[in-house]
This record gives structure tokens, C-alpha cells and sequence, in this order.
């Protein structure tokens, strides 16, 4: 019989126990859901949630013709987890499209030949990592690997492998106007046209914020939280890459073969002042700037001044004419020396021994006479010539705006000893760089209006929007005829001074001032010289400004020795812009009388 | 209660205990669920929860298929940009020189110009400029083409050679021999070159065709 006691007694226990059970699950229930419910909702999101970066994309440097100059690229850093490799024993690797079991060596190996290291090396970094860190997750096997490598890297399939992308910048064109385009250092821009039009190129990282499941894949419908990424602008340079490469290897080659310290060259559009070449040598490759010593890696042309010399004359002989001081045709009388005003002991001479010279004062500019030139400046008051000078450009960083660009120097008036207030109108006592000879000859050939030297075309923002420098009229320094005046005189050089049998221009009409400047070391002018020819092309309407500098050069030490490559830069300079040919020769200037 | 639902029904003689029930009035049987109905909203339940599963497998789905398409255009973007990396450093004037200088290419010289208008020449031609590099080769460094090969002669006759095919082929239908030719020569073919593009007029020269 069942007795009805102990049924209800285990009715009872059963009915305690049930409800015992359920109280336990209500607190854990009110633990979870209401006490820890803040804590553990954030640690699952946390869980869930991917927060990646990403990468605004750098703007790059093109040239006038959309040649590349510097473009944003992908690299890959390949990385490990060091504690997960399995030393000494097998890791699972896809070999030609296969799963197989190797040992752990034969995997690092593996990477090792993919990605050119040597095993051992590779090795040691894991082993290193794992020795300052048992625990070590993390170590960078190889950084910035091309997309190639990476692809390579990811095939084997190794499980303690990881990768990261790591943005970088490339110079596809190598050299080809590095010192100008610059550099960058690890991330941040150092030098060049990267570090002054940073506002522009700049881009801006943005960020994803998503919930996924294990695998990675986004759950549907979660919150997705975006900051955009912005891409930076494209800049547009002035240069030509061609010409550019052109002048540079042939920079190289006249500068080895003289054996020079360096070299620098200017194509400059006379009309607008665009500069269409600007050569430096040494060059830089940006790709491998550390390859170059610390010197070699700007652009000398905008950032080092030096003593002009002789290229200074035309534009005293400007000013002389523009002021009404001097007509081409005045016949003078030029001494063997010129010491008048200069301090007892100094003397002013030319470059070879004349005795008294029946020049006109075109023949004085045209034989480049120091004498001649220092009887005639001091006609103008030294502030008037400073003044003149100013107004050609020097004294004063260039409109380009170059970072770290030099201003040059002319003396404070009541710094002017005798001898510099003479020296200087034929470019000694007084610096410039030839980024400002270049500006001030485009003066010249533009009939004497003096228009801001440009090299950054413009800024393309990435809707299209293009940003550029307002064109500048245009401010005049010398008359029209005091200009034209003077490049005809500069004609002469050609075609039957100084330069007459070292270059040859079928058909073109050239102008050109020769340079041989002594070089200040240590307070004193010594043997070593800076030679230069500055010139314009075609002179019978100037388009074209092409400046060579050679400084120190070892086996010839006078400006002839840079004729062979102002020679060859105008040729390029005529073929590369089809300049048409003069339609009469040079005419003839009196020199003599 | 209604006076309809009240009514009794007629009484039996021979019935000791009869069973009374009170029958459901119309409102009452109208109130009663419906088997119909029933059915009805469990199927409309079911089709909505089955609809709701196939969305989400559908929307789950979605998100693998973005996935694997962000992917793809991900490692399609990078490849093109590695593409386009190579591109540019093959488009570099050293590239250029080097191979230039590689299959015999000299620089030009100077050239002469015809004014049309007048037929004067203008400008002398000056004998070849010489090798490009010159004896010092390449001196503008440029480390993302080193070791690159330079466009073989093969590879450019081969271009060349294609190039040509696709001409002849294009050039079949007209009739006419590519190159130069003459419009409104009388001894020439008149406008039988129907595929040709040169609307030059009497005695002027058609383009020339420029490799």
C-alpha cells in the first residue's frame, strides 16, 4: 500500500528542491542580466567589435605632363607570433597547393627564400623576441615587402604568420628631379617639394568600426561606425621629366669629366617664368636617399648661394642703360687697371693683361671687362643699384618659396666697403643662387618684366578642384630697350666672343654671358673657381632661359669648360620645344673703336 | 439570455434523468474559434517565422558575399596598384633611355622646318645626336628599374610586326595602300577609299602614318 504521509513528504522535498534550484537560476539570472550586466555586454562587444584603420592614400608628385614623380604605395610588414611557433617540431604549410606537415626550419626557410633573408637571421629575430619575452606575440619577421612577396608569404599558409599593411611612397622616376621632389623619413616628409606642399599631399586616416562573428565576416545589421579616410591632393610641378633627365645625365657627365664638386642647370620659360628644368648634381635617388651623403640630398640650386661672378654684368649694363647712364655705343677708353676709390694696395683687373682698350661699353660687357664694368656702375649711386638689383630678384628667396631656400646677399649700403661696392656689380663681394640667376635673366628675356620664378603648378584636390598660385603680371625692372639692348649685346658672345668657337647653334639666334667666379675659402679667394654660362634662347625672342653652373672643377678652371653642356642643353631646349628658327643672323654690335 | 435561447424543447414522457444542457446561443457559437482560423494564423505564423529565417539567411548570406567581394576588390585594387607601380617606373625617362640605347637608337639632331605656306626651309638638320647615355651610361640613378630588362629588339619587332597585321587588315577594306597617299591625284584611286578617315582636300597630303 502506499502510504499517503510518505507520498506528500516527497511531494514536499520535491517541490523544495525545484524551487531551491529555480532561486539559485533567479540570482544567477539577476547577476548576469542586471549586476554584471554593463561588464560583461562591453567585454562581448569587445569582443565582437573590429576597429580598423584606414589608410588615406598620400598625393603624389606629377610632372607638367603627368609623369610620376612620387606616388603613395603598398608595402607589407610580414609578422610572426614567436610563442606560437612550434620549435623543433612541424608546422602545417601549403606547398604547391598542397597541406603538408614540415619541420619548423623548413617553414622559416621558406619565408627566409621568399623574402630574400637569410633562415639563421630569421631565426634569431624569433628567438630574440622570445628571449626578452617568453610570452612574446609579436615580432616584425621583414618590413615593407612588395605586394608580390606578401602574396607569396600568404600562400604558405603558416599559421603563426600575420601581416600588416604598411603604406609607403615610391619614386618611380628614380633621380629624375629627386633633390627637388624630396623625400620622406619614416612616415613624416623631410625635405624637398614633399615637405613644402605637405598641406596638400597630406592625406588623413580614417577609421571602420564593426561587430563580426569569429571569422571576421561583419554581422548584419550591427552598428557600423565610419570615419572616412581622405585622400591628399596631386601636385603638379612646372618640370619637365625628359628635359629634366636629359640635363641631369648630362650634368653627370660634365661634371665627372671635369672632375667638379657640383653642378646645377635651369630651364626657365621666359614668358611666365615656369621653370621647366632644375638640375642638381649629385643627384639623389629618393627611393635610397641614404645612399647620397647629407649634402647631395636637397636641391644646392635653391638652397646654396655662392659668388656669381661674371653672369652678374648684363644686368648692371641694364641697369646703367635703363637709368640713362650708359648707351652701348659710348666709345671708352678701358685702362690695364682700375683702382679708383679702392683702398691703397687694391686694384681691380681683368681676366688677362690688356693694356688701354678702345672698347664701347658694349664691348666692355661683351669681353666681360672688370675694369670696364667698375668705371661704369659707379655712374648710379649704390643704392640705385642696389635698388636694380632687388628688383632682378636678389637679396631675396625666389617666388618659389623653395623650403630652406637661400636668400643670397647683397652688402647693407652702410656695410659697403670700396672694393664689394665695385666687386659686386660683376658678382663678386655678393651671393645668389641659381635658382635667382635663372629669375633674373628671365627678366631679360622678357623685355625686361620681371615675373615670379614658378615651380609647383598647382594642387589637385581629390574632387578635382585644382588649386593654383594666382599668375603674377609681372613687374618691371628695366625698360623694354635696356633689356633687348642687352641680350643683343649678349648676342655677340655667341657669335663672335668668347663662345663663338666652342658652340655652334645652326639656324638659332643665341645670347649668353660667360662666369668665371673666384671662390671665397677661409676669408680669401683662392684657385678654385665656379664657371657658369647663363643665356637665352632664341635671343631674337627669347623663350627660354638655360643656366649651367660647375663649381670647383678640377682640370679646367674657366668658363669655356661649361660650353660643351650649355651647348647641348639648348639644343635639347630647341628640339623638345620646337623652337622655330631665327629668320636672320645675329647683328653686329660695334665692341670696338 | 436571449428569449429565443430560453425556450425548452418539448418534453419526453419516458425519460427518468434527462440530461439538460443549455445549448450555446448564435453569438456564442459565432464567438467559438473556427478551426479555419486556427489553421489559418498557425500557417501565417509559420510563414512568417520560415520568411524571417530565409531573410536572415539571405542577409547573412549578404554579409559573407560583401565580405568576400571587399576582398576581392581589395586584393584587385592592390594588384592594380602594383601594376600601375611597375608601369610608372618603366615610364621613366631612364627606362626609356636604356632601352632606346639598347636597341640602337641614337638621339636625334637638330631638324629643318618646311613653312608650309611659303615651302621655305627653315633650319639646318645637324648629323645624329650619337648614343643617348653617352660613354658614362645611365648616370641618374634609378633603383626600381635595376635589374629590369630593357624592351628587347625581338619583343619590339614582334610589337611591330603585330602592329603592322592589325594595319593590314584595317587597310583591306579600304583598298588603299597605308602610308602616304596622295588625295586627288587623277591617277589615284577617287574617294574608292571608303574606309579611310582623311578628309584632306584636293592636293593636300593625307596624314602620314607616324610609328
Amino acid at each position: 500500500m502506499i502510504d499517503p504521509r510518505g507520498t506528500r513528504r516527497r511531494l514536499a522535498l520535491t517541490v523544495v528542491m525545484v524551487f531551491a534550484i529555480l532561486a539559485v537560476f533567479a540570482v544567477r539570472l539577476v547577476d548576469i542580466q542586471v549586476v554584471r550586466a554593463g561588464e560583461l555586454a562591453a567585454g562581448a562587444a569587445e569582443h565582437r567589435t573590429r576597429d580598423v584603420v584606414v589608410y588615406g592614400t598620400r598625393g603624389s608628385i606629377v610632372d607638367h605632363d603627368g609623369v610620376v614623380l612620387a606616388d603613395s604605395v603598398q608595402r607589407f610588414d610580414i609578422t610572426a607570433s614567436p610563442v606560437n611557433v612550434p620549435f623543433g617540431a612541424t608546422t602545417d604549410m601549403r606547398r604547391d597547393g598542397e597541406w603538408v606537415q614540415v619541420p619548423t626550419s623548413d617553414a622559416i626557410a621558406a619565408i627566409a627564400a621568399l623574402t630574400g633573408q637569410d633562415p639563421a637571421a630569421l631565426t634569431a629575430v624569433l628567438t630574440d623576441a622570445l628571449a626578452e619575452d617568453p610570452e612574446a606575440n609579436f615580432a616584425y619577421l621583414v618590413r615593407k615587402v612588395t605586394l608580390d612577396v606578401f602574396e607569396q608569404v600568404r600562400a604558405l599558409g603558416i599559421p603563426w604568420v600575420y601581416s600588416e599593411l604598411h603604406p609607403a611612397r615610391s619614386y618611380p622616376s628614380g633621380a629624375v628631379a629627386g633633390n627637388l621632389v624630396g623625400f620622406l623619413g619614416t612616415d613624416e616628409p623631410l625635405t624637398g617639394v614633399e615637405l613644402y606642399m605637405d598641406e596638400c599631399l597630406a592625406a588623413t586616416n580614417g577609421r571602420t568600426v564593426y561587430e563580426a562573428g569569429a571569422d571576421g565576416v561583419a554581422l548584419p545589421g550591427t552598428a557600423i561606425a565610419e570615419t572616412e579616410a581622405s585622400d591628399g591632393g596631386t601636385v603638379r610641378l612646372t618640370i619637365r621629366s625628359d628635359l629634366q633627365w636629359y640635363v641631369q645625365q648630362l650634368l653627370g657627365q660634365e661634371g665627372g669629366r671635369l672632375g667638379a664638386d657640383w653642378a646645377t642647370a635651369f630651364v626657365v620659360r621666359v614668358a611666365d617664368g615656369h621653370v621647366m628644368a632644375a638640375a642638381d648634381w649629385p643627384s639623389v635617388d629618393p627611393n635610397d636617399f641614404l645612399a647620397v651623403p647629407g649634402d647631395d640630398r636637397g636641391a644646392r640650386s635653391f638652397v646654396s648661394p655662392y659668388e656669381p661672378g661674371s653672369i652678374m654684368k648684363p644686368f648692371t649694363f641694364a641697369s646703367l642703360v635703363d637709368a640713362g647712364e650708359v648707351d652701348y655705343g659710348e666709345q671708352l677708353r678701358v685702362p690695364s687697371e682700375y683702382t679708383e676709390g679702392l683702398p691703397p694696395g687694391y686694384r681691380i683687373t681683368d681676366a688677362w693683361i690688356h693694356g688701354e682698350m678702345r672698347w664701347t661699353a658694349a664691348g666692355v660687357l661683351a669681353e666681360s671687362s672688370n675694369i670696364g664694368t667698375s668705371m661704369l656702375s659707379t655712374r648710379l649711386s649704390a643704392a640705385e643699384r642696389r635698388d636694380y638689383l632687388t628688383a632682378f630678384g636678389f637679396d631675396q628667396p625666389t617666388a618659389v618659396g623653395f623650403l630652406g631656400e637661400d636668400p643670397g646677399q647683397l652688402r647693407e649700403l652702410d656695410e659697403l666697403d670700396p672694393v664689394t661696392n665695385v666687386t659686386q656689380q660683376f658678382g663678386q663681394g655678393m651671393t645668389a643662387t641659381s635658382a635667382q640667376i635663372a629669375s633674373a635673366y628671365q627678366a631679360l628675356g622678357n623685355h625686361g618684366v620681371h615675373v615670379p620664378l614658378t615651380l609647383v603648378e598647382g594642387c589637385e584636390l581629390p574632387d578635382g578642384t585644382v588649386v593654383a598660385p594666382e599668375p603674377s603680371e609681372g613687374t618691371r625692372v628695366v625698360s623694354q630697350r635696356a633689356a633687348d639692348e642687352t641680350v643683343r649685346v649678349m648676342e655677340q658672345v655667341v657669335s663672335r666672343g668668347a663662345l663663338s668657337s666652342l658652340v655652334d647653334f645652326p639656324g638659332y639666334r643665341v645670347a649668353a654671358k660667360t662666369g668665371t667666379a673666384e671662390v671665397a675659402e677661409n676669408g680669401q679667394y683662392g684657385s678654385q673657381r665656379i664657371i657658369s654660362v647663363a643665356g637665352l634662347v632664341p635671343a631674337d625672342d627669347p623663350e627660354y632661359v638655360v643656366v649651367v653652373t660647375i663649381a670647383k672643377p678640377d682640370s679646367m678652371r674657366v668658363s669655356a669648360a661649361v660650353a660643351p653642356a650649355f651647348e647641348a642643353i639648348v639644343e635639347q631646349v630647341i628640339k623638345t620645344f620646337r623652337i622655330e628658327p631665327s629668320a636672320q643672323n645675329s647683328p653686329k654690335v660695334p665692341l670696338t673703336w | 439570455m436571449t428569449a429565443a435561447a430560453a425556450t425548452a424543447r418539448p418534453a419526453r414522457p419516458a425519460a427518468p434523468a434527462r440530461h439538460l444542457e443549455i445549448a450555446p446561443s448564435r453569438a456564442q457559437r459565432r464567438a467559438r474559434p473556427r478551426l479555419a482560423v486556427a489553421l489559418g494564423t498557425m500557417t501565417g505564423i509559420v510563414v512568417i517565422l520560415l520568411a524571417q529565417l530565409g531573410l536572415s539567411i539571405a542577409v547573412a548570406d549578404g554579409a559573407y558575399r560583401i565580405s568576400s567581394l571587399q576582398l576581392q576588390e581589395r586584393d584587385l585594387g592592390r594588384q592594380g596598384e602594383a601594376l600601375a607601380e611597375q608601369l610608372e617606373s618603366l615610364q621613366s625617362p631612364q627606362f626609356l633611355a636604356r632601352s632606346a640605347e639598347a636597341l640602337g637608337m641614337v638621339a636625334s639632331g637638330s631638324l629643318p622646318y618646311i613653312d608650309l605656306a611659303t615651302g621655305e626651309i627653315t633650319g639646318k638638320s645637324t648629323r645624329s645626336g650619337g648614343s643617348i647615355l653617352g660613354r658614362d651610361g645611365g648616370l641618374v640613378a634609378n633603383i626600381t628599374i635595376e635589374g629590369v630588362q630593357t624592351v628587347q629588339p625581338q619583343a619590339a619587332q614582334d610589337a611591330q610586326a603585330a602592329e603592322q597585321q592589325q594595319e593590314e587588315a584595317a587597310a583591306e577594306g579600304s583598298r588603299l595602300a597605308p602610308g602616304l597617299h596622295v588625295v586627288g591625284d587623277p591617277g589615284a584611286p577617287q574617294s574608292e577609299g571608303a574606309g579611310s578617315d582623311v578628309s584632306s582636300g584636293p592636293g593636300t597630303l593625307a596624314s602620314p602614318v607616324t610609328r
